[in-house]
């Protein structure tokens, strides 16, 4: 395998891996936190605070507790994900639901509950109101979609614990940087660096564009 | 639709804001919610209409309870009304697509409800985009075009000029034909007097007084609304109520 075939593969699993676990975390982010956002209830600000918390939870220790659930004695080591692309979904989406969750409850907000009175006053169900409030806030969520992005794209500590970068497999552009360096390959590791640059900035590019394109003067 | 309210509450952070004993709303009524500020007008409309629940009590809608399908005979025009980022025109229909209107029938109503304001120019543009007494405009004829049983308008023309005012009270006539019934939420003696049947008025969350809009005006008894009308009761001292 050459070195360009390589890079285009650990660049293409690396994507795979990112936005994967970012649709699944923003979804699942998402969909939990607007009705969350637009109710009070007692827990929560316990809910709000337990978030907050995991949005700061080291990726090493995240990858220690899917590699545990997932290793041959754990409770689902029967299902042999360890070391797959799956695993290494799986560990991204976990660390990426905190952030999405949190920052979708902020940005939702009072704006959603506003919206949320507005539907009502004028005869909307929930479907048509849950609809329009992520037509709405579309732009924050994508924001927030953006910021889910980076952490996933960026991570290596837990991605290295459940993957194993193994080449050809479940090497992606951080573990290979880290492995180069490690090896004393700097040309190779800023080779890869300068192409998850160039990545992380085309796609906040693209999102920042599609905001731009869905936003609109507000003069109240 | 009648709507009955029964020793009802609303808590805010464990603080009570508004005590209702009794309150009937009739068919066929205008009827004026007016008060000084803080005096618990909003929250009243908005327990009554469904937009928040009471703390404690019973609203019942024609002797029944508040349910999902309720909600498609009331329609409402919140103080601060949210134009949706869409034209002016998709924001005048919104509700009438949330009622499952056909085509024909969403635009004869858009044909005899955007005489009233002279903003046919305005249907192509952002809503986002509009001046406050624009807003306020879209969003009446936004809440009438539903034609509902009963309509709750918060302070709606606030915002407006004098000649939309007058405008948007000859509409607001017009939203209780028949069976229907308005209730509006304002500040303006003149505008109660033009517009309403029926006053209610509320100090400190609860109902000071309520009647016929002649008698109220003309002949109050309670102690407030009698400075207020400067009608006199040995008290200068609070002349200067700013109502």
């Amino acid at each position: 395998m050459s070195f360009y075939e390589e890079v285009l593969g650990v660049v293409f699993l690396s994507l795979f891996i990112s936005i994967t676990s970012t649709v699944i975390a923003s979804l699942a982010g998402m969909i939990l936190a607007i009705p969350i956002s637009l109710k009070d209830f007692r827990l929560k600000k316990y809910i709000v605070r337990l978030s907050e918390t995991f949005m700061s939870i080291p990726p090493v220790l995240m990858g220690l507790v899917v590699y545990l659930i997932l290793s041959r004695k754990g409770p689902l080591g029967s299902l042999g994900l360890l070391f797959t692309p799956t695993a290494m979904i799986i560990a991204q989406s976990l660390l990426v639901f905190p952030i999405v969750f949190g920052l979708s409850i902020s940005a939702i907000g009072s704006r959603g509950r506003k919206i949320q009175k507005n539907c009502i006053a004028l005869g909307a169900r929930r479907k048509d109101t849950l609809i329009l409030i992520i037509k709405e806030c579309k732009i924050q969520l994508l924001s927030v979609a953006a910021a889910g992005f980076g952490r996933s794209i960026s991570e290596v500590g837990a991605v290295m614990m459940v993957g194993g970068n193994i080449k050809g497999e479940t090497r992606v552009m951080t573990t290979y940087i880290a492995l180069q360096t490690g090896q004393g390959e700097f040309n190779e590791a800023i080779t890869i660096g300068v192409i998850l640059l160039l990545v992380a900035f085309l796609v906040n590019f693209i999102l920042h564009g599609l905001s731009k394109s869905n936003g609109n003067g507000d003069r109240s | 639709m009648n709507i009955r309210v029964d020793a009802s509450y609303k808590e805010y952070n464990g603080k009570e804001v508004l005590r209702i004993d009794e309150l009937c709303f009739k068919e066929g009524y205008v009827y004026a919610l007016m008060g000084l500020n803080g005096s618990g007008k909003t929250t009243l409309l908005q327990c009554v209409s469904g937009i928040e629940p009471f703390t404690k009590g019973a609203v019942l809608y024609d002797n029944c309870r508040y349910e999902e399908h309720t909600k498609r005979d009331i329609s409402v025009m919140l103080q601060n009304p949210y134009l949706f980022n869409f034209s002016v025109l998709e924001n005048i229909i919104i509700g009438l697509k949330f009622r499952k209107f056909n085509k024909k029938e969403i635009k004869k109503r858009i044909e005899s409800y955007v005489s009233y304001f002279d903003i046919k120019d305005l249907f192509n543009k952002n809503a986002r985009e509009l001046s406050g007494g624009e807003r306020a405009k879209v969003s009446l004829i936004r809440t009438a075009i539903l034609e509902s049983k009963i309509t709750f308008l918060d302070e709606p023309t606030a915002s407006m000029d004098i000649e939309n005012t007058l405008i948007a009270e000859k509409l607001i006539k017009t939203m209780a034909k028949g069976s229907r019934s308005v209730v509006l939420v304002t500040h303006d003696l003149l505008q109660a007097g033009r517009v309403a049947d029926y006053v209610i008025f509320l100090d400190k969350g609860k109902i000071i007084e309520q009647g016929l809009v002649d008698k109220v005006l003309n002949f109050p008894e309670h102690k407030l609304l009698k400075q207020i009308l400067n009608r006199g009761d040995g008290n200068d001292k609070n002349s200067d109520i700013n109502y």
